[in-house]
This record gives structure tokens, C-alpha cells and sequence, in this order.
């Protein structure tokens, strides 16, 4: 049981940290990302490839942001010259593409095969201390991330990325930069969101482009949205219900032993559907917005 | 690649590109009067061919009664859809309707998982001697497709521009706070609307599975295509889907023989990325924003 709470609290975590991304882009500047799943994809098999063969795991991990920021790049390039719901459409696009390749070039990801064998770290540890290491660490790197957050929000850049979101034109007539400004914070959430994969890849040690669908970005945007946009505290709390939502079910499983796996995925989906569409409709701030209405 | 083998991907493309063109079409209509991607519309496509597989599991064969069930679950969906959740967001940001939407599609992908299961179904279509051109296979029942698309196309256009509610819709894309002073009941414009998209959907999911297989995730796969579609073609514009549609279902089938099958949906992502990169509003956006 302690044990299946660590799993549930390691997962809980690589999606707080997925969370933080997109409350980057969303909530602090309204960017909207929904490809979000591509940056973890980018990251999880690029830390996976390269400790594969053979790189230590500080390499794999820093990779994986970095090669998540880069393409965050040319991407962040376009989307903000792009009408919002213009971006939505090609951020999902973006994603798409990402698994596109990743089930094509089965010469490097495995294909629909899938990757397995991916190195955990603190084999040394024995299984159980492997664990609660693993726990640790995803637990300092989200306190790291938070921190860095927390920190750029409350510089004279935070301020910036929080104009940019309310009223870009004033920022614009005040001789400020707004793309600059959207490029480096589209380029921090998307690190972040391939550290989580990094996190993810190295947990699960198997990867497959079944991981990378675009549900997961809603799932996380639903994170997003249950714990109110724009506010870090309750990214973790959204992250938190999502996770038992998602594992939640398993418990439901124990209930009705005759429900059958593609029906409790289905269910699962079902459960996330009303959340948004709930949440959207009776708590668009979430259980704790920063209180403007979006 | 040889005359013969063009002209059949080219003649698959044309297919393949009606489909997407009639889910880009439902998107644009929702787009222009609406103001939001509705992510859903995938979705009630696929319990449109499903409302088609109950029909035929009743043992009726009839390809016309099957549609016309298709038809009218989807319309009623629709409607339902809007007065449930759409009608309570009107205000709202584009980014509120477009999270209920993904919501709302992920809640009917369940259901129709629930409902149908997962295996697949397929329309029992009378087989029929393939029309030989020179090489070229020729499908009746692809001709069949072909028309009846052309036929919904026209319907709608002749719904938006000859009638007087479509007039109204239009008046309402155009400007709701001015059409509402003008006396238009945007309730009842939006009801309308709702119920010609699900027309839509509803021959889109039929002639998606007649020419493929129904399965619950269906609707889902075309979606991505048809958004790119709707863009391309510039969000709001009927024409605009159905041409753009076409040239992406075109281009898709003659690359699969360059890129692979996986390859050819990236395309239409690309495509569009690429034509964004140049023209942000998209080839037929129009030059103001439609806010």
C-alpha cells in the first residue's frame, strides 16, 4: 500500500511539474497550448535515447529541457503571431506531428514497439529505497521549478509576463517588448514540461507513442483549470486530483471486479470529459484563482 | 508513379477530401456563428455512422433511411449539446466553449465506447463491379459518396443563402449585438444553426464509415485534418472548408506513395503550419478579424 502511495505521489508530481508548464503559458500569459503532450514526448525520449546509450543522467535530464526550450523556439516564433484559436489548432498539430515521428522512425523510438529497458537511477538503493529516492528527487526538482516560478513572477519580468497578458497594447505603448517577452516564457514551459517527461521516462523506463496522445495536454489542462489558472498552489492541488482521478479508478476496479479494462478507460475519459465541462461551466476560476475572469 | 496509380490516389484524395471538407464545413458554420472550434464535432460524427450500424443492425439496408437516422440523432445531439452547455457560455472566452468542448467530446467518445464497444463495423454495402477507365478503378459507391457530399454542401449553401433564417444566421455571424437590435431572435438563430450542423455531422459520419470502417475513435482521427482544414480554408468561411478540405484530402493521397501511410496526416499539419507561417489568417481569412 505505501509503496502504490509513492507510484501515485511520483506521477502526482511529473504532472505538477506538467502543470506549472502550461500555467506559465496560460495563466501568466495567456498563450494557448495545446501541444503541450510534445514537449513531454520531446523530453521522455530524448533523456531515454541518450542514458540508453550510455550518458549519465544529469546529461539525459538537462537534454531533455534543453531540446524541449529549442523547439519551443521556431514554434513560439509563429504562434504569437497567430489568433488564439489559430494557435490552439496548431499547437495540437505540433503535438501530433511529434508522435507522428516517434511512430514512424522506429530506427531510433521503437515505433509503436515502444522503448524499453530505460535506465532507472538509484539502482543502488535497493527497490524500496529506489523508490522513495525517485520520490525525492521528483519532489526537490518540483520545489527547484516552483521556486524559479515564484521567483520570476515576482521580478520586474513576472510583471512583465502578467501585462502581457492582460493588456498587451498598453505594454506595446509603453515601449515594452510582448514577444520577447511570450517567446522566453513559451520556452520555459515547454523545459519544464520535457523535464517532466525525463522524470516520466526514467520512472516508467518504457516509453511508446500510446504515452504521448493528446489527451494527456487536456488532462493537464484540466489540472490547470481545477486548481484556478495563474496561481502555483494550486497547480499541485490540480495535479493532485488529477492523479486520483486517474488512479482513483483502479480502487473503483477493486468495486465492480466485472468491469473490463477498455470500459474503465472509457470511464476514466468520461470522468475528465465532466470535469471540464463542469468546471468550465460552475467554477471557470477554479478551487482557487487568482480571480480574474478569463 | 504511374497515370493509372495517380488518378486512382487521386480519386481516393477527392474522397478522402470530402469527408474532411464536410467535418471543416460543421467546424466553419460553429466558427462563424458560434465564435468557437468545436472540438466535439468529430465526435458527433462518429455517433452519427453509429446511429447508421443501429439502423442497419434493425435489418434495414437502406443506405437513404440509414442517413436519414444518422442525420436526425446528430441534429438532436447538437441541440442538446446547446442547450445544456453552449447556450449557458455565450460570453464567455473562446477558450471557456473550446474547453467544454473537448469536455463534451471526450464524454461522447465514452459513452459510444461504452454503448458499441470497441470493435469495429462496417456498412453492408451491396458490392458492385468496379468501373474500369483505362487502369483507373472506379467505385460506384465512391461515386455515390461523392454526390451525396456535393448534395449536403448544397443544402447548406442553399439553407445560408436563400433562406431567411439563413440570412439571419449570417446576419448574426456578422454581428450579434446588431442583430439582436435588429429584432433577429438569436436563440432561435442558434437552434437552427445547431440543427444544420448536425445535419452535416450527422452524412459527414456516414460517409466517413461507408468508406472506411465506424469505429468510436472515428471521428476523433478526422477532426485533427478537418481543423486543419478550417484554418487553412479561414475559420468562418463555409467555401473556404470544403476547398481547402479537398486539396488537403488530395495532397494527403498522393504523397502516402512519397511519405509512407503514417506520414501523410503529418502533411496536413504541416501544410498548415507552413501556410500559417505566411499567412497568419489563412488563404481565404478575411482581412479584418472576426473580432
Amino acid at each position: 500500500m505505501l509503496s502504490y502511495l509513492v507510484a501515485i505521489a511520483i506521477i502526482g508530481g511529473i504532472y505538477s511539474l506538467l502543470t506549472l508548464g502550461l500555467n506559465l503559458h496560460y495563466g501568466f500569459t495567456g498563450l494557448i497550448n495545446f501541444g503541450h503532450v510534445g514537449f513531454f514526448a520531446l523530453g521522455a525520449y530524448a533523456s531515454a535515447l541518450l542514458t540508453l546509450a550510455g550518458l549519465p543522467f544529469a546529461a539525459g535530464f538537462a537534454a531533455a529541457m534543453l531540446i524541449a526550450a529549442l523547439v519551443a523556439l521556431p514554434l513560439g516564433l509563429l504562434a504569437i503571431r497567430l489568433r488564439d484559436d489559430y494557435l490552439a489548432i496548431v499547437t495540437l498539430g505540433f503535438s501530433e506531428i511529434i508522435r507522428i515521428v516517434i511512430t514512424s522512425e522506429e530506427w531510433l523510438t521503437g515505433g509503436v514497439q515502444g522503448l524499453p529497458g530505460i535506465p532507472r537511477p538509484f539502482g543502488g538503493l535497493g527497490v524500496g529505497g529506489a523508490e522513495y529516492a525517485y520520490l525525492g528527487l521528483v519532489v526537490a526538482l518540483n520545489g527547484l521549478a516552483f521556486l524559479l516560478v515564484h521567483r520570476l513572477a515576482a521580478s520586474p519580468f513576472g510583471r512583465l509576463i502578467k501585462a502581457v497578458r492582460d493588456n498587451e497594447v498598453a505594454l506595446v505603448s509603453l515601449g515594452k517588448d510582448p514577444v520577447g517577452v511570450k517567446i522566453r516564457v513559451f520556452m520555459i514551459g515547454a523545459g519544464l514540461a520535457g523535464l517532466a517527461g525525463a522524470l516520466y521516462a526514467h520512472y516508467i523506463t518504457y516509453l511508446s507513442p500510446e504515452q504521448v496522445i493528446p489527451l494527456v495536454t487536456f488532462y493537464v489542462w484540466m489540472a490547470m483549470i481545477i486548481g484556478g489558472t495563474g496561481r502555483n498552489a494550486g497547480v499541485v492541488l490540480g495535479a493532485g486530483i488529477l492523479v486520483l482521478i486517474l488512479e482513483g479508478s483502479r480502487f473503483v476496479r477493486d468495486l465492480f471486479p466485472g468491469v473490463l479494462d477498455t470500459e474503465m478507460a472509457s470511464i476514466r475519459l468520461a470522468i475528465i470529459g465532466l470535469c471540464l465541462v463542469l468546471f468550465v461551466l460552475f467554477r471557470p476560476r477554479g478551487l482557487i484563482g487568482d480571480g480574474v475572469e478569463r | 508513379m504511374n497515370a493509372a496509380l495517380f488518378f486512382n490516389l487521386l480519386l481516393n484524395g477527392v474522397i478522402e477530401g470530402l469527408i474532411i471538407g464536410l467535418a471543416a464545413l460543421a467546424l466553419n458554420l460553429v466558427f462563424a456563428v458560434a465564435r468557437f472550434p468545436n472540438t466535439a464535432t468529430g465526435d458527433i460524427m462518429t455517433v452519427g455512422a453509429y446511429a447508421g450500424i443501429a439502423v442497419q443492425g434493425l435489418g434495414i439496408s437502406s443506405t437513404v433511411l440509414q442517413m436519414l437516422a444518422a442525420v436526425v440523432v446528430c441534429m438532436a445531439l447538437c441541440v442538446v449539446l446547446y442547450r445544456l452547455v453552449f447556450r449557458r457560455l455565450q460570453g464567455r472566452s473562446m477558450l471557456a466553449v473550446l474547453l467544454a468542448s473537448i469536455g463534451l467530446a471526450f464524454i461522447i467518445r465514452a459513452a459510444v465506447f461504452l454503448i458499441a464497444g470497441p470493435e469495429q463495423r462496417v456498412f453492408q454495402i451491396p458490392l458492385q463491379r468496379a468501373i474500369d477507365i483505362g487502369g483507373v478503378a472506379l467505385q460506384p459507391s465512391m461515386l455515390w459518396l461523392a454526390v451525396t457530399a456535393f448534395g449536403c454542401m448544397a443544402v447548406v449553401f442553399a439553407v445560408l443563402f436563400l433562406t431567411p433564417i439563413g440570412r439571419r444566421m449570417r446576419a448574426v455571424a456578422d454581428n450579434r449585438a446588431l442583430a439582436r437590435t435588429s429584432g433577429i431572435d438569436v436563440d432561435r438563430v442558434m437552434v437552427a444553426l445547431w440543427l444544420l450542423t448536425g445535419a452535416v455531422c450527422g452524412v459527414a459520419g456516414m460517409v466517413l464509415g461507408i468508406n472506411t470502417v465506424v469505429m468510436p475513435e472515428n471521428g476523433w482521427n478526422i477532426l485533427l485534418p478537418a481543423f486543419a482544414a478550417a484554418v487553412l480554408g479561414g475559420v468562418g468561411s463555409p467555401v473556404g472548408a470544403i476547398v481547402a478540405g479537398l486539396a488537403l484530402g488530395i495532397v494527403q493521397e498522393l504523397s502516402t506513395p512519397f511519405v509512407g501511410f503514417t506520414y501523410k496526416i503529418a502533411l496536413s499539419f504541416v501544410a498548415l503550419i507552413v501556410i500559417l507561417a505566411i499567412r497568419p489568417r489563412g488563404l481565404f481569412g478575411a482581412a479584418v478579424k472576426v473580432r
